[in-house]
């Protein structure tokens, strides 16, 4: 960590830490206190974190610069990034605040505050509040979208980030990206969780025949003398939005009925104090849960990797989510008395990695388990320098998702009409100047089905699809979406109304710089969907995973420099580009 | 809840006269244009969506999302007096032939309920019309969603 004499002044007084001989040493002395401020409330704290995508290691991930909404939802919690979100929670630029929930100037702040997150540091501050409030007051939850989409997660089929759970006291659990596994494989995780003492909970994964509940779909604890019911909710899409096969024979959906039946069971049978709602709903589609479900004191969100400074009130639910990538602990505290709640206190904290130490004992879990995939996989291996930011999240373009492109019709020889990237969330950051290892390779590309395949589509087949994906992300009602981003289109130029009718929203489409025509077949890519059927794959082009493809094609051009501009335009909402957040 | 092995116990003891539609959704295969909504209301109602009322009564459990558009369960109550209601109609406006389903009822069926499963062709309304002793039709809709796959 370098520090010129005005970053540490800044820092300084953005972080409480007073000036001494040694600056980062007074500053991660202070700061970490300073970070774990909270005056604590009641009887009862909720500590959790979500969408976590495996990283057990620090790393940069910066907040999206557009989450581009219908017009019905602009403006509100979910859907609010940059200066903006700045605005609407009152918090300074330039800060280690700013620097954890906006894009804004985020490779300048990166180098001043450093890294984020570390399954370690989250261990840290668990303990922490657990050893200030006593173990009996404390509740430790996770919402999903934990064992996989890393090195680290996905080879070792999420035996490290289970380990870990264990060792750090989480108590429940939901699950998306987890089930990726396959169904074998996640009920023996889910197995190793409970010898831990952590509970896998879901009121909404059915049997797809009898329609009869899999899992427990709530559990009843006593939390600091309150009796809390907590139902939990796992990706109500995992089968669409994930190959079906990892689920076969499971039935999900929102299923708001049964979930009002569960809130009315708990309260009137079980005479719980609270309702709490764990979740990996997404955070559009819990605030309207809170509006069509009665019952509900606390929802805790995930998914859609919103950062919520403050809790967002519906009714008389309040919803918070603790944004992605392991980011943040989000702590509730509650005053819970005779059934109702009466006060409470809310904070998210952010992980800096400099600034909280390590916990030794969860640092040695993570230590063994990067060893042990090292020996395969060479994570450290430095294979080039990025020359922009290489980051995935936004709505319609990323320079990683371009850069796919790129490897990908290298690759296939270069006659690629069209490469689609799936509109994931989660990813990672490399700053302009960083070198590129391996390891952030698997960051953006380590699922189960890492297979790149090679098709045959008409442009209007192409059209039909892409409308598709725009209906999920632009729906105006979100129990229509599906929480992820557009698919993103190399090589392929449109504009695109966000309001326009359903599957009408896509306008001059030009592939290759030459409008779409229907009729014509095209030679595209795709990974990371549900997989083609065998018939429809070109025989001509092996399946290869992505991030093989990546990993070779960096190498050989060592030096990274992808476009910034987007190639879509977006005709009735606002759309900003990379230098209003990360500079030039 | 009832599952749908609870709603089998309960079709045993008060069956419901049931018709469906035949075969499979079509899209074409030589066979004569879309049937829309209207026609297909008037052909089982003699009345189109003009002559429907909609209600709060009548509810419709279905996923907004279909995990498959060949499989879409479909639960219809009615919160109305069991001998006060001639049928249950089922519609899915965009289907071929948007008529799925005519369900009769006695009060021996003690209430308005009906599960199934239909098959959509695409994106698609789902109609429920309970048509009342008095001649009245009570209707309510949900959209369920019929996507390709989506990106997580």
């Amino acid at each position: 960590m370098h520090l010129t004499r005005r970053d540490f002044l800044e820092l300084a007084i953005v972080t409480g830490a007073y000036m001494s001989a040694n600056p980062v040493a007074a500053l991660a002395k202070m700061s970490y206190n300073d970070i774990m401020r909270f005056k604590p409330v009641g009887n009862v704290t909720l500590l959790f974190t979500t969408d976590m995508h495996a990283h057990l290691d620090p790393l940069y991930f910066s907040e999206p610069m557009n989450l581009v909404a219908p017009k019905k939802l602009m403006g509100t919690p979910g859907f609010i990034t940059g200066m903006d979100f700045l605005r609407y929670y009152k918090i300074a630029p330039g800060t280690l605040e700013a620097y954890f929930t906006s894009c804004i100037d985020f490779p300048k702040l990166a180098h001043k505050f450093g890294k984020m997150g570390g399954a370690a540091h989250i261990t840290t501050i668990i303990k922490h509040v657990i050893a200030e409030r006593g173990r009996d007051k404390v509740l430790v939850m996770d919402g999903g979208d934990t064992w996989t989409t890393t090195a680290i997660g996905t080879f070792t089929e999420g035996k490290s980030v289970v380990e870990w759970m264990n060792y750090t006291g989480y108590d429940l659990f939901v699950a998306h990206w987890d089930f990726t596994f396959g169904k074998e494989t996640f009920l023996k995780r889910i197995d190793d969780l409970k010898k831990g003492g952590c509970e896998f909970i879901s009121h909404n994964i059915v049997d797809e025949l009898w329609g009869e509940l899999v899992f427990k779909p709530y559990t009843i604890k006593e939390v600091g003398g309150a009796k809390l019911g907590i139902i939990g909710s796992s990706f109500p899409f995992t089968p669409l939005a994930n190959p079906r096969q990892f689920v076969e024979g499971w039935s999900f959906g929102i299923r708001e009925d049964q979930l009002q039946q569960f809130v009315d069971e708990l309260r009137e049978k079980h005479k719980v104090d609270a309702v709490i709602f764990l979740t990996h709903n997404g955070f559009p589609l819990d605030q309207k849960i809170a509006k069509v479900v009665k019952g509900i004191d606390v929802i805790i969100s995930g998914h859609t990797h919103d950062v919520t400074p403050k809790a967002v009130r519906v009714g008389k639910t309040l919803i918070l989510i603790a944004g992605s990538h392991g980011k943040f602990v989000g702590r509730l505290d509650l005053d819970i008395r005779n059934g109702r709640i009466r006060n409470y206190n809310f904070k998210l904290y952010p992980v800096a990695t400099n600034l909280i130490p390590a916990d030794k004992g969860a640092q040695k879990i993570v230590d063994k388990w990067k060893r042990e995939v090292s020996k395969t996989h060479k994570l450290d291996e430095e294979i080039g320098v990025a020359e922009v930011m290489l980051y995935k999240r936004d709505t319609f373009f990323s320079t990683w998702d371009w850069l796919v492109g790129e490897a990908i019709n290298d690759y296939y020889g270069g006659e690629l009409d069209v490469v689609t990237s799936p509109g994931y969330r989660w990813g990672t950051v490399v700053l302009p100047g960083q070198k590129i290892t391996r390891d952030h390779v698997y960051d953006y590309t380590a699922i189960t089905y890492p297979n790149v395949y090679v098709l045959k589509r008409t442009g209007k087949e192409l059209l039909t699809v892409w409308e598709d994906v725009a209906d999920n992300v632009f729906n105006p009602d979100p129990f229509y979406q599906q929480g992820g981003d557009m698919s993103r289109l190399w090589n392929v130029e449109y504009e695109i109304e966000i309001n326009g009718p359903q599957y009408n929203r896509i306008r001059n489409v030009k592939i290759g710089g030459k409008p779409l025509k229907e009729n014509k077949e095209y030679l595209m890519a795709v990974y990371g969907g549900p997989p083609p059927p065998p018939d429809a794959i070109h025989p001509d082009f092996k399946p290869v995973p992505v991030y093989n493809i990546l990993i070779d094609y960096i190498r050989k051009k060592k030096n990274i420099k992808v476009r910034t501009k987007p190639n879509v335009k977006v005709l009735d909402a606002p759309y900003r580009t990379y230098e209003e957040c990360f500079g030039t | 809840m009832i599952t749908r092995r609870d709603l089998f116990k309960v079709a045993g003891v008060g069956a419901v006269a049931l018709t469906v539609a035949p075969g499979m959704v079509r899209e074409s295969f030589g066979a004569p244009k879309k049937i829309s909504i209207d026609d297909a209301l008037k052909e089982h109602l003699g009345t189109g969506l003009s002559g429907l009322k909609e209600s709060n009564l009548i509810h419709i459990k279905a996923p907004t999302i279909a995990e498959s558009g060949a499989n879409v369960p479909v639960q219809v109550s009615a919160n109305i007096p069991v001998d006060q209601v001639e049928a249950l109609y089922i519609f899915a406006d965009a289907n071929f032939n948007p008529w799925v389903a005519t369900v009769e009822f006695t009060p021996m069926n003690g209430e308005v309920f009906f599960a199934t499963r239909i098959k959509l062709a695409k994106t698609s309304p789902v109609r429920a019309v309970v048509k009342m002793k008095d001649g009245s039709l009570l209707a309510a809709s949900k959209e369920v969603k019929v996507t390709v796959g989506g990106c997580g």
